[in-house]
């Protein structure tokens, strides 16, 4: 009967697999895309892997290689949820099955795969970049066996603790931060990998040293103490390993009884004690003025903490705005001026204001009748953005300067770091009121299909209009610095720079409100298309 | 007798199909009033137009005597909307968005605290006011959206389907309010295609299909001869007679 769920189950993933295949054209070409770029990235690693053959410090960068690689099949559910759909075991609660067979029809689904795959020629090619002898090589095969399973097991572990997370709105907002998590967690490895480039392997010996003792790497590790011929070292660290799979398989087997013979709580109500919470009024609502503007601010600021979009749009421009800066002032290749980069990246935030209410703009718009509503709508919407950025790009651009040591161009930076928010928020105003777009609450998208040409004019011509209308500041900076004497008037760009961008703002809002007033219902059909 | 809303020679065409094909029509204040018609027959689109939130292709609305288009600081006042889809900031908490809506309208910010405290009593939402909208079943949301659309106290109150999805309890709420505010003069228009529910509500309907008003008046007028609105509506847009019976035979009565 076991082998029968298996084989069921298995060919089940089997169809799913090619059942992406078979989707709209232009999916199916994202997804064979995908395919063959991580087939590629296998081949190559492996290639790389089995070059690196002998070298010193091969051994490190292996056992890291793996523990890096375990802990992304870790991290791997909780991010995308629907990557797998056999990963969610409520799918198959109405089947008569045991936990047992069941446990192993999925674990060997769990093996069937591109990302399986994947880490199989990644171990492959770490045994083969270490193992030295006969015996290395037979303690290898095991060890990449258990190492793909104990991964395997560990994604399942990890699914199934947590689905009743996975499968609540909780836990689909934290889906749409994964991005962010990758997209930052690149910057850093990237710094990293520059960082080992310049200063050698042998860094990496410390941290290896421990995680050769951690399963899986200790798989692999055993690999490398076979090969020195320590056999009960490499004994003990596979025995390691194999006790964490069966610890693992345990742990998920217990979970997956428990859920298929408890009653799905994503429906149930939440007890009403817990949303007592008395908060009258939050502290932020009493500094912020009166009326519409303090009321647009609150709302404003409320969402870039609680809207998963709006939050994972806030934080990646506030990690990149710092990040570009300060890493390229630490490699000793930037400029100051690169500082101005957390300005920009955060301004980018005032565009398609109004797509981001998504259809609750109709609130909005039942709300606005004159010109005047809307500017003071447009105008709440920019002091609260201007509420975070304005000191961050300050304390980017201070922390920019201090890790240069370049005091004297401090006033000229932050001036045109304030030149350009300015021009960005005019120019965010003017195109959220002419170029809104709807961005979808689900899934990875930031822009509903079909208005894809609206995103790129809306936030791409917005971006180069407002570098031509910081020009003439831009200009001026030049010429100071290029000038003979210029370089003792520099410090006059800061408040020139933020007086110019403040006119700008002002002159953008009073040229969106009519906009904004008169389109209302084609600003709101755009925007309800999510 | 005066009107509530006047529409002249609507239409609104969505590439080749026309939603709205040129609608009259005079909507009395003071009466609770059901525009009724099938999916697809208009009714949003139509509502929509009315409110001020869709533009016309054609024609000209007036709500309490002022033009919708040419007058919206008077219009928009004086109205209340629950648009189709629950179009809420999901984000908010249910307190929250009635704080919000109420302020944005410009009303003294102690006195939208007074009126939301009250409305979520009534509309039984208090023990949920906390908990984020994006969290509310279908009936707690018609209910928040019921709120924010009554928390300016307008004259007239348009509501899209306003019973869809919502469980027998929260309809009986969402009646009741409705029921005390008409009786104090005001009017609301609501689109439904659940005649029974229309029947027992409304003292005046509009019936649409397919773009058009295809009668309209006090309730006893339009069901007329019939036995109920149901029958006077499947006659109005003929669609009687249409009978499933022969086919499907092999359903029911046990496997075979």
């Amino acid at each position: 009967m076991s082998g029968n769920v298996t084989g069921i189950v298995v060919r089940l993933k089997l169809s799913l697999l090619r059942n992406g295949l078979r989707q709209s054209g232009g999916r199916r070409a994202a997804y064979i895309a995908s395919a063959v770029v991580v087939l590629l990235f296998a081949v190559l690693q492996l290639l790389g892997l089995i070059m690196l053959r002998g070298t010193a410090h091969a051994d490190s960068l292996v056992v890291l290689l793996v523990a890096v690689l375990a802990l992304g099949w870790a991290v791997m559910p909780l991010f995308f949820p629907g990557g797998d759909e056999t990963l969610d075991p409520t799918r198959l609660v109405m089947l008569p099955l045991r936990p047992r067979p069941l446990v192993r029809a999925l674990l060997a689904a769990s093996l069937v795969g591109i990302g399986p795959l994947f880490t199989l020629c990644l171990f492959t090619g770490s045994v083969i970049a270490i193992a030295r002898g006969g015996a290395a090589y037979a303690v290898g095969v095991i060890g990449v066996v258990l190492a793909l399973l104990v991964c395997v097991a560990l994604a399942r572990a990890v699914a199934a603790a947590n689905i009743r997370l996975l499968s609540s709105r909780k836990g689909r907002d934290l889906a749409v931060l994964s991005g962010l998590v990758i997209a930052i967690g690149a910057q850093v490895v990237n710094f990293g990998a520059q960082q080992l480039g310049s200063s050698g392997l042998d860094r990496l010996d410390p941290a290896a040293d421990v995680l050769r003792w951690v399963p899986p790497a200790s798989a692999i590790g055993a690999v490398e103490s076979v090969s020195q011929g320590s056999y009960g070292t490499g004994a003990l660290q596979l025995a390691l390993s194999a006790g964490a799979l069966v610890a693992l398989i345990a742990v998920w087997s217990r979970h997956l009884t428990r859920l298929m013979t408890s009653p799905d709580g994503s429906t149930l109500q939440t007890a009403t004690t817990a949303a007592v919470r008395e908060r009258s009024s939050t502290g932020l609502a009493r500094l912020l003025p009166a009326g519409r503007t303090g009321t647009v601010m609150e709302r404003s600021l409320r969402y870039v903490w609680r809207d998963p979009k709006t939050k994972a749009a806030w934080v990646t421009s506030l990690a990149i705005g710092l990040l570009v800066p300060l890493f390229n002032a630490m490699q000793g290749t930037g400029s100051i001026y690169f500082a101005c980069f957390a300005a920009g990246m955060l301004g980018i935030q005032m565009y398609n204001q109004f797509g981001q209410d998504t259809s609750a703009f109709c609130m909005v718009a039942m709300t606005i009748s004159s010109p005047r509503d809307a500017y003071v709508e447009l105008r709440g919407r920019a002091l609260a953005l201007l509420l975070i950025t304005l000191p961050y790009a300050t304390l980017v651009t201070v922390l920019t300067t201090a890790l240069l040591g370049d005091w004297p161009r401090l006033p000229e930076a932050l001036g045109l770091s304030f030149a350009l928010l300015g021009a960005m928020l005019a120019t965010g105003a003017w195109t959220s009121a002419r170029f809104p777009y709807s961005i979808p609450q689900e899934g990875y998208k930031n822009v509903a299909p079909g208005q894809a040409g609206l995103a790129w004019i809306s936030i791409f011509g917005g971006m180069i209009a407002a570098a031509l209308l910081c020009a003439p500041v831009i200009a001026v900076t030049i010429w100071l610095n290029v000038a003979e004497g210029g370089g003792t008037w520099t410090w006059l760009l800061l408040p020139v720079g933020a007086a110019y961008g403040a006119v700008l703002t002002l002159l953008g809002l009073r040229l969106a409100a009519p906009r904004t007033a008169g389109r209302l219902p084609e600003i709101l059909t755009a925007v309800s298309k999510g | 007798m005066t009107s509530a809303v006047s529409v002249r020679g609507l239409w609104k065409r969505f590439g080749q199909q026309v939603a709205v094909a040129g609608i009259d029509l005079e909507l009395p204040a003071g009466k609770f009033i059901g525009l009724v018609g099938p999916n697809g027959a208009g009714k949003t689109t139509t509502l929509s137009m009315v409110t001020g939130l869709l533009r016309p292709d054609q024609g000209s609305v007036e709500v309490v005597g002022r033009d919708v288009w040419r007058d919206p600081v008077e219009v928009k006042a004086r109205i209340g909307v629950l648009p189709e889809g629950l179009r809420l900031f999901e984000r908010l908490s249910g307190r929250e968005l009635l704080a919000y809506s109420g302020r944005l309208r410009g009303l003294p910010g102690a006195e939208v605290d007074k009126r939301a405290t009250q409305l979520l009593d009534v509309l039984d939402l208090a023990g949920a006011q906390h908990k984020l909208v994006v969290d509310y079943s279908t009936g707690m949301r018609k209910k928040t959206g019921l709120a924010a659309a009554l928390l300016h106290n307008p004259e007239v109150l348009f509501l899209d389907e306003p019973f869809e999805g919502v469980d027998p309890v929260s309809a009986q709420t969402i009646r009741g309010v409705l029921e005390r505010y008409t009786a104090s003069g005001a009017t609301v228009v609501f689109s439904s295609h659940v005649m029974e529910l229309v029947e027992s509500l409304c003292d005046w309907v509009a019936v649409m299909a397919a773009g058009r008003i295809r009668a309209h008046g006090p309730l006893a007028e339009v069901r007329g001869e019939a036995a109920s609105l149901q029958q006077a509506f499947l006659e109005l847009v003929g669609a009687n007679g249409r009978d499933a019976g022969s086919d499907l035979d092999w359903l029911g009565g046990g496997a075979r």
